[in-house]
């Protein structure tokens, strides 16, 4: 799996070194740092509504840290099962 | 025109306890053809030595730069220069390096230790010759220009660092010699020779210089032309003439923006890896695109650019944050402030609507007052700048 997250200016002003720190930590944590690549990636195109993250080809749009939980859950853990 | 360029750059430290520098450094000409610097101490510290050296180099440089003769010039100061109540003299000691056509060097000197000439990073004795103006002797040397020739003048406090403190009679000359051939690199400018000679006395004065201090530094280099783009162009139509333009220049290229890159990228067919690296929290991280030096985030990483270049403006900066950090906006300033002497901005004017959102710091008209802004301090170091809108 590969996830992409956005570290353009408006999401990078939204808190994508936050979210960045908050995917390592949670992929480590269900030990799947080695089966998921986690890349920035230079604006997805979705400035208005970052942080956005990419998982596979899936784009996702306003992860802040409140929700993060949830979409990792959502994403990540269920996309893996 | 040759392809040589001369890069000039000097810092100064006060006196402990003095709020003005009695040494002052004037700059005339930073560009192809003649360039002149003054570097004068003036007698005493604080205003009164603050006055006279600025007056001292003001003159000596308009004059110089006019192509006036020394003597001319000489009898002007002792003319000018007000007479100190207390001393009833009025004196200031001066450092003249004039260059020709970047090829060929006049020094002329009255009264600071004599300037270092190093010729491939070495010390060299250049002749001089003494002659008498008034009752003032003036040291002028004549000297043919090479790449990399590095010319370092000094005002006293250089060589009287340290004295009564870490040093029994200070860093003498020829200890200056020995540091500034140990540090001596090509790819240096003469703003960061400066700024470690003079960071040097300052440790050795423990911080608390007895003397005005000040290292001005004239290097020749060759040019070195850096190409940098931010932003898409107002018109989506001309995505390609702006890349071809942009890509056909000779030199480094740095492409800033988010969108901008994937353009190049697109334009150039190679795929953009973004670092999940971020060096400094603040600072988006960098990419890699084949076929470009440098990619980065826009707006904020320029914003950074352009705080460094006014910290290294101020001639009193010895702390070039930017020299050993590796985030995108020290690797740009790294680029540009230290190794580039042309410098072609492509600047396209599309508006991002996200960047609108007035919550945001990074709109539209910021954009192009940060790169207006960066222009006129990359010009105030003495460098070549063209700006293209697209």
């Amino acid at each position: 799996m590969n996830i992409y997250i956005c570290v353009g200016s408006s999401c990078h002003l939204k808190g994508s070194y936050n979210i960045i720190n908050l995917m390592k930590e949670a992929l480590e944590k269900n030990s799947l740092s080695d089966k998921v690549n986690v890349s920035a990636a230079f604006c997805l195109g979705r400035c208005t509504d970052g942080v956005t993250i990419k998982v596979d080809d899936e784009i996702i749009t306003g992860v802040s840290p409140d929700n993060f939980n949830d979409i990792f859950d959502k994403y990540v853990l269920k996309g893996n099962l | 025109m040759n392809n040589l360029w001369t890069d000039t750059g000097y810092v100064s430290i006060n006196k402990n306890g003095e709020q003005l520098c009695g040494d002052k450094v004037e700059i005339i000409g930073t560009a192809d053809d003649c360039l002149t610097l003054v570097l004068a101490d003036g007698l005493g510290s604080g205003v009164k030595a603050n006055i006279l050296s600025t007056l001292t180099s003001k003159i000596l440089c308009t004059m110089i730069d006019a192509g006036m003769s020394i003597e001319d010039c000489v009898d002007t100061i002792v003319k000018t220069l007000p007479v100190c109540q207390v001393r009833k003299v009025a004196y200031s000691t001066f450092t003249i390096i004039h260059i020709e056509h970047n090829d060929t060097a006049r020094i002329i000197q009255f009264d600071n230790p004599n300037v270092i000439f190093l010729r491939d990073g070495k010390s060299v004795d250049y002749p001089i010759v003494s002659r008498m103006i008034g009752d003032k002797t003036v040291l002028e040397s004549t000297v043919s220009l090479q790449l990399d020739d590095t010319f370092i003048a000094m005002s006293d406090g250089a060589i009287y660092a340290g004295v009564g403190k870490t040093l029994n009679f200070g860093w003498q000359r020829e200890n200056i010699v020995d540091f500034s051939e140990a540090i001596f690199d090509w790819s240096m400018s003469a703003k960061t020779i400066s700024t470690m000679i003079v960071d040097e006395c300052n440790s050795l004065y423990e911080g608390e210089p007895g003397d005005d201090t000040t290292i001005a530094c004239v290097k020749i280099k060759k040019r070195n032309p850096v190409n940098l783009m931010i932003g898409p162009p107002s018109d989506p139509k001309d995505v390609n003439m702006m890349m071809n333009l942009f890509f056909s220049k000779e030199g480094a290229k740095i492409v800033c923006g988010g969108t901008t890159s994937t353009l190049a990228a697109q334009f150039l067919g190679k795929p953009v890896n973004t670092s999940i690296d971020y060096c400094d929290p603040e600072i988006p991280p960098i990419a890699y695109v084949e076929g470009i030096d440098l990619v980065t985030e826009g707006v904020i990483t320029i914003s950074r650019v352009v705080e460094y270049a006014k910290a290294y403006l101020s001639s009193n900066d010895i702390s070039a944050p930017w020299a050993n950090r590796k985030d995108g906006a020290a690797q740009i300033a790294q680029m540009l402030f230290e190794k580039a002497t042309d410098i072609n901005f492509f600047v396209g004017k599309a508006i991002n609507p996200a960047h609108q959102n007035p919550n945001l710091p990074i709109n539209f008209g910021i954009k192009i007052r940060l790169i207006q802004e960066l222009a006129e301090c990359l010009e105030k170091m003495g460098k070549h700048i063209k700006v293209s809108y697209f």
